[in-house]
Order: structure tokens, then sequence, then C-alpha cells
């Protein structure tokens, strides 16, 4: 069966028992004029999982994401991060990581600098921006201006600039767009790490079979409004794939 | 605040933006004084007019000060670092004015590197073209000094102007119009406001340096002037940022 949840906790198990949820989406609306890019959406997420967001294009989960993390400012309801709007975070670089938008680089400025500046405003030592590169094996290019990187390498240098802080959330808007086979593999192992850390990983994403592979629980959001919230499991029982179950929620089913 | 002024001053300098900056204002302020020393010398021989050549650099420094502090807002929106930058410092009104610290203190660079260049460029031409300086050392004093506080106070307004208008096209072509054109327009009262033009921010930006004495503001009230011009500029710039959604 489908979960259409009115009060979605996601439910999941623990080490430590019940934890506060790391993300609490309440009854949140976002619209810009007459559209309604998020609709009465909520959702929460516990510690230690890696929770695909799923929808369609347009869906509303870029737009929700920003909402999380204080980028925009809801219409209506609540997104918070450890029970707290994002811009109350203290220290909100070694809480949270997040990657909106693999362009977010400036082109002309070395892969190494781009970490150093981050690392000064957040006051994170220098080495930290060394281990980071060799994390995500950018150190031999560090020196070279981002405009001679490849897509998967600047996916790369995003995502280090998320760890900078060593967050215990990470949020990434469709990182595997754009990745080659060996890109996918490298961060679905990454992923996997970083949450049997008992880390929390929210990774929105269309791909449906890249993000079967890859996470835990699902939350599918259609026209800024959910669909349906549960483990992959509960989602993909009776033998359907998440992509059969996904185009019958969203409508987009022949 | 400190961090985010070292990241801002960091950012400064780790792009080749303001290395290009420095080097087409010298350019052309060497253009502009070189063009100048070749007018007739009974012409260079008028006190205003060694005023106005030796500071020339006065006004390219205000101006490249300007691009610089709107380019330091409008390449981190067009880049989209806007948004890295305020998941680390979600306080956003910090961010900008860590900005306008930072583009000041190189705006002040600025206008110390055409200031200088343009007295000295300008003291040689005179001498080459065996012209009588009719200025004192307290008058390039003032015309150096002028030229840092001018360009440093200009770049807070590029600041607020990047941060008001976002997109960098219309934030650099809208400071060069107003520079280059808009406030000479009204200088020639065009408009029929009289002498309204003293107290608009380009012309205040000059009389700081003691140029055209007898038209321009006293140079310490163009200072203040302008000083209120670039604190309100900020100001407007950062209330703007903090209000309005991150794209």
């Amino acid at each position: 069966m489908t979960h259409r949840v009115d009060q979605p906790g996601v439910p999941v198990p623990s080490k430590d028992g019940a934890r506060d949820p790391v993300v609490t989406v309440r009854s949140l609306t976002k619209r810009f004029g007459e559209v309604v890019a998020v609709d009465d959406l909520t959702f929460s997420l516990r510690p230690g999982t890696v929770t695909g967001f799923l929808g369609p294009n347009g869906a509303g989960k870029t737009t929700t994401l920003r909402l999380l993390l204080g980028l925009a400012e809801p219409t209506a309801g609540e997104a918070l991060v450890f029970g707290r709007r994002y811009r109350e975070l203290d220290h909100p670089a070694g809480r949270v990581g997040a990657v909106l938008e693999s362009s977010d680089l400036h082109p002309g400025r070395s892969g190494r600098d781009h970490l150093r500046a981050l690392a000064l405003a957040a006051q994170i030592p220098p080495g930290r921006v060394e281990e980071v590169l060799v994390l995500v094996e950018l150190q031999a290019a560090a020196k070279r201006r981002v405009r001679t990187y490849s897509l998967g390498m600047r996916q790369r240098l995003a995502l280090a600039g998320a760890l900078l802080g060593d967050p215990e959330l990470l949020i990434l808007d469709e990182p595997a767009n754009g990745l080659d086979p060996a890109g996918v593999h490298w961060l679905r192992r990454f992923l996997r790490r970083f949450a049997e850390q008992g880390r929390t990983v929210l990774v929105s994403s269309h791909m449906l079979a890249e993000a079967a592979q890859t996470v835990d629980q699902v939350v599918i959001i259609n026209g800024g409004r959910l669909v349906a919230a549960g483990t992959l499991g509960e989602l993909t029982e009776q033998g359907r794939s998440l992509e059969d179950t996904f185009l019958r929620l969203t409508g987009a089913a022949s | 605040m400190r961090a985010q002024l070292r990241a801002e001053l960091f950012k400064l300098r780790s792009t080749r933006t303001s290395l290009g900056l420095f080097a087409a204002m010298t350019g052309l302020v060497l253009l502009a004084v070189v063009l100048h020393s070749l007018l007739p010398a009974e012409a260079l021989a008028d006190r205003d007019n060694q005023l106005t050549i030796l500071g020339r650099g006065e006004f390219l420094g205000a101006l490249f000060a300007a691009l610089l502090g709107a380019l330091s807002v409008t390449a981190e929106i067009r880049h989209g670092t806007i948004r890295p930058t305020f998941l680390v410092t979600p306080r956003r009104g910090r961010v900008v004015w860590a900005k306008v610290t930072a583009c000041v203190l190189t705006g002040a660079g600025l206008g110390l590197v055409a200031g200088a260049v343009a007295a000295a460029v300008g003291l040689l031409a005179l001498r080459a073209r065996g012209i009588d300086l009719r200025l004192d050392g307290g008058d390039e004093v003032l015309l150096v000094a002028g030229s840092v506080a001018a360009a440093a106070l200009w770049a807070a307004i590029g600041v607020g102007v990047g941060a008001l208008v976002r997109h960098q096209v219309p934030a650099v072509v809208g400071v060069c119009a107003w520079l280059l054109f808009v406030e000479g327009l009204l200088v020639g009262d065009l408009v029929g406001l009289g002498e309204v033009f003293k107290f608009l921010p380009g012309s205040a930006a000059a009389a700081i340096s003691g140029q055209e004495p007898g038209t321009l503001l006293a140079p310490a009230v163009g200072l203040a002037l302008l000083a209120v011009y670039a604190a309100a500029a900020a100001e407007v710039g950062a209330l703007a940022t903090a209000r309005r959604d991150i794209g």
C-alpha cells in the first residue's frame, strides 16, 4: 500500500532511541504571486537516514530546500533544522552543509580559494580546507581556476564546501546531475558512509533508479504538495519499482 | 564580523577582477593626464585648470572604486556564490557591511594610486612644458587625500547600488552613466535646478580634493556629504539584501 501521510514522522529506529527530528517541515507554504510553489507541506527527518526528496520538475523541491536553508521566507508554516530556523543557528556550517546548484562557483577563482573564502567566513581552520579537498579527490586540481573544471569536478568542489564545517546534516539538490557513472557510484558510497556515522542526508532527485539505490527514506511531492512519505521498502512493496510508485502517485503514468 | 571581513578581502584578491580594475584605472589616469597636458600653454598656466588636470585621479579612482563595490555584490549573485556565502553567514546584513568595509579599504587603495599617479605625472608634464606650477604642497596633498577619500566612499556607494540592483550589467551601466553623464547634464543646469548639482555625490567627491573652488562645496563639506551618501547607500543595500529572497 501507499502511504498518504497526514502526520508523517517517517519513524525510523535509531541506535540511541528516539531523537528529535533533524528536519521539521510543518504546513510549509510558499507563493510567488499567483503561483503556489509549496503548498501546506509537512514532513520530518530523523537522524542517520538518507532521504530521497522526489518529485517531477517544478514540484517545489528546490523551493522547499531554499526555505529550509533560510534563503527564502515562507509565506506560511515553518521549515526548521535541529528545531530552529536556519538563520538562528549559531554556527550553521558546523550543523548543516548544503549544495543547491553545482554552478555556485566563481569561474575565475581556484578551487582551493573558493573553499578558503568560505572557511574564513565560517572561522574554520585552513587545514580543514586541505582535508575536504582530499575527501572529494580534488587536491591535484586545487590550484586551478574553476573555469577549467569538468562538471563532475565542480559538483565535488561544491560538495567539499558543504563539508567544510563537518556538518551533521547534508542537503543536496540534484547532486547526480551531470555526473558520470563513476561519479554517481562515488557519491552513492559517500552518502551511505555519511549516514552510517549517524548523520542525515536529504537529497533531491528526479532520477529514480539512482535514488532507489541510494536512499532508505522517500518523500515524494507533486505540485508543491506531499504525495507520499515512508521507507523505500514501504513504497516499493508488492514488487513495484520506485518508478512505478512515483509515476502512479504523481499522475504521470500513461 | 571580523571573519566576514577577512573572507571578503580574500575574495577581492583571489580573482583577477581587482587587479584588472587597478590596471585599467591606472592606464586611463595616464591617458587623461597626458592628453590634458597637450592643452595650449595659456590654459595650462591657469590655477583651476592645473587643479583639474592633477586631480583627474579623483574622478577615475571614484569611478573604478564604485565599479569594484558594485561587482563585489553582483558577481556573487551572477555566479551563485551568494548562496554558499549566505549559508555560512545567514545574517546577510553582516555580509553586506563586510563587503562595504572590504571595498572601502580596497577603494582607498584605488584612490591613492589614481591620485598619486595623476599628480605626479601632471607635475612632470607641466615641468616638461616649462609651465610654472601654481599649486603648493598643501594643494597637492589635498588632491591625493581627496582622491583616497572619494574612492573609498564611492566604493561603499557601489556596494549599495550592487546590492539594490543585483544584476551586474544594469548596476555597472548605472554607476558609469551617473558619474560620466547624468551629473554632467545637471552641472550645465539643463533642467533649471540651479546649483543643486554640487550636492550630488559625484560633485561632492570632486569637492573633497579642492577642485573648482569657486563652484563646488568646500572640501570638508564635500567629505561629510559624500560620507552620508555612502552610509545611506550601504544601509539601503544591507536592508534590501536582508529582506529579499535569494534566487
